[in-house]
Formats: structure tokens, sequence, C-alpha cells
């Protein structure tokens, strides 16, 4: 019996398309993440854009929240086998900030920074998709600190460890630069759909 | 000094294979390795910096936080490669 099938609520035929192999169907949303969770003062908070671009730019809550807004409306996936569909998240496309940015054409990977050192990072072909965002609202309310507050980046193509909580920032690189969880044994790409969770998948 | 560092890989690989708690071992593993390298049984690296800095913020606990199954895979896959790191020393 697959995963799915066997755990959690019960899931109609058009949901059970939805659900990549290996994982389970859930409607919690649970909260995953190694370390404390971090303290944020909004008036201190700032997001820094550097590395292969030719603007680079900084900019604080007030600054984002002023920025043209966007509605997702997609599913996501765990590396830890679980999968939450239906999920709406609001915040700022992230074309927004490679548009200001202006990626240099040496600009091929980033790295994505988060409170207290944590890192991911991406190919720009993934970035760059129209369902990637800076989001600060998950299903109508502000994030939760245990969920990101106050700003997380949403990837859904790719296992959430990739969707970073408490993001501060994008370094554009030439070169791949491995992140915390990919540095230890995590799957570089986590393509859900092809099971990419660890090293060797 | 080389049977010291044979002494301290041993040791690291009994802390970590002890029964407990991922994050308890991990700490242990932590305090064990930071001594090895004060007594300049191993030589500091840019590497083996970076995972203790990892593992250190991977234990970082808030009073009265539990810490969660994450905390937990980040210290065994960290110490793993730590592991590895002392072994290559």
């Amino acid at each position: 019996m697959s995963g799915f099938l066997a755990r959690g609520p019960k899931v109609s035929d058009e949901q059970k398309k939805r659900i990549p192999p290996g994982q389970y169907f859930t409607e919690k949303w649970p909260v995953l993440h190694y370390g404390s969770v971090p303290r944020v003062d909004l008036k201190t908070w700032t997001f820094k854009v550097w590395g292969e671009v030719d603007d680079p730019f900084e900019f604080g809550w007030a600054e984002f929240k002023q920025m043209p807004r966007k509605s997702l409306h997609t599913d996501i996936h765990c590396v830890t086998r679980w999968s939450r569909l239906d999920m709406d998240f609001e915040g700022v496309a992230i074309q927004t900030i490679l548009e200001r940015a202006k990626l240099r054409p040496t600009a091929r990977f980033v790295v994505i920074h988060a409170e207290q050192g944590y890192t991911t990072n991406l190919p720009i072909e993934v970035l760059d998709d129209d369902d990637v965002m800076l989001a600060d609202i998950a299903d109508g309310a502000p994030l939760t600190p245990d969920h990101g507050y106050p700003l997380r980046l949403v990837v859904p193509k790719r296992y959430f460890w990739k969707s970073a909580k408490w993001v501060r920032g994008l370094e554009f690189t030439q070169v791949d630069k491995p992140g915390f969880w990919e540095r230890y044994g995590y799957n570089n790409n986590a393509d859900p759909w092809k099971e990419e969770r660890f090293t060797d998948d | 000094m080389d049977s010291r560092a044979a002494e301290v890989r041993a040791e690291l690989r009994t802390v970590l294979g002890q029964q407990g708690h991922s994050v308890d071992n991990a700490r242990e593993a932590m305090e064990l390795v930071e001594s090895a390298l004060s007594e300049g049984v191993f030589e500091r690296t840019a590497e083996i910096d970076q995972v203790l800095a990892d593992l250190r913020l991977a234990l970082e606990q808030d009073d009265g936080q539990k810490l969660g199954g994450k905390s937990a895979e980040a210290a065994r896959f960290i110490t793993k490669r730590l592991s590895q790191l002392l072994d290559d020393a």
C-alpha cells in the first residue's frame, strides 16, 4: 500500500495525482527545523541582494510591504515525506527582486541566506519560476515564528527545505555553493517527483 | 600525537554510537573534538570550523525549548561528517 493511502486523512483520486512518490498527505503543517526559532525585530530587519548582479540592494520591512504583491495557490512537499495540498501564500514574486537586481550573465546559482547562518542553494533556472516567491502570508495569516516569520522563500517544485524560513538575503554566484543540508547529505537538486531526497538518490 | 589522534577518533566513534538521544551524543562529541583541537591533536581547518559552527547552530536551544527531529537529524548528519574529517586529518 502506498504511503499516502496508509497514513493520514483520505485523499481523492485527483489529490493522489498531486502527491509525489514516497509522500503521504497531511492536512496539518508540521514544524520542522533545527535549532532555535529566531527572534526578529521588524524595525531593524533587512533583506540583502548581492553577488553577480549589476544593482545590489537592501530593503527593510516597510519597503518590502510596498512592493507589488502576488498570491500563489500551491502544494508543498517535505523531504520528511509529508505533502500538504492547496496552500495559499502571499508575498512578492521573485521576479520583482531579480528585475531590480539586474542579474549578470555570470549569475548561474543563488545562495539563499537565512537567520542564524542557515543557507540553501538553487540554480537560477529553478529560482526564476512563476511559482517562486518571498512569502509573508500563509493561508491568510502572517507566518508564525515557527514557519519563518516574517519572511520565507517558497519554491513549490522542490522539497521544502529549499523554501528557507527566516530568509534574509540572496547571493548570486557563478558557481554552485551547497547549503546547510546539501553539505550534509541532502540532495542538491531536491525534486520531489524524482524522489531526490539524499545525495545518493 | 598520532596515537592520541587514534584515541580521539575511537572515542568519537564510541560517543556517536552510544545509546541515547542524537542531540546529547552530538554535544558530547563536540566537546571532545573542541578539546582535541585545543590540545593540538588535530589541525584546525576551515572545513572543521564550518562543521563545528553548523553543529553549534543545530544544537542551539531556547530556554524551555525541546529540540525536534530536525535538530537530531542535523546532529547525526553533521557528526558523521565531522568523524569523516577527523579520520582524514
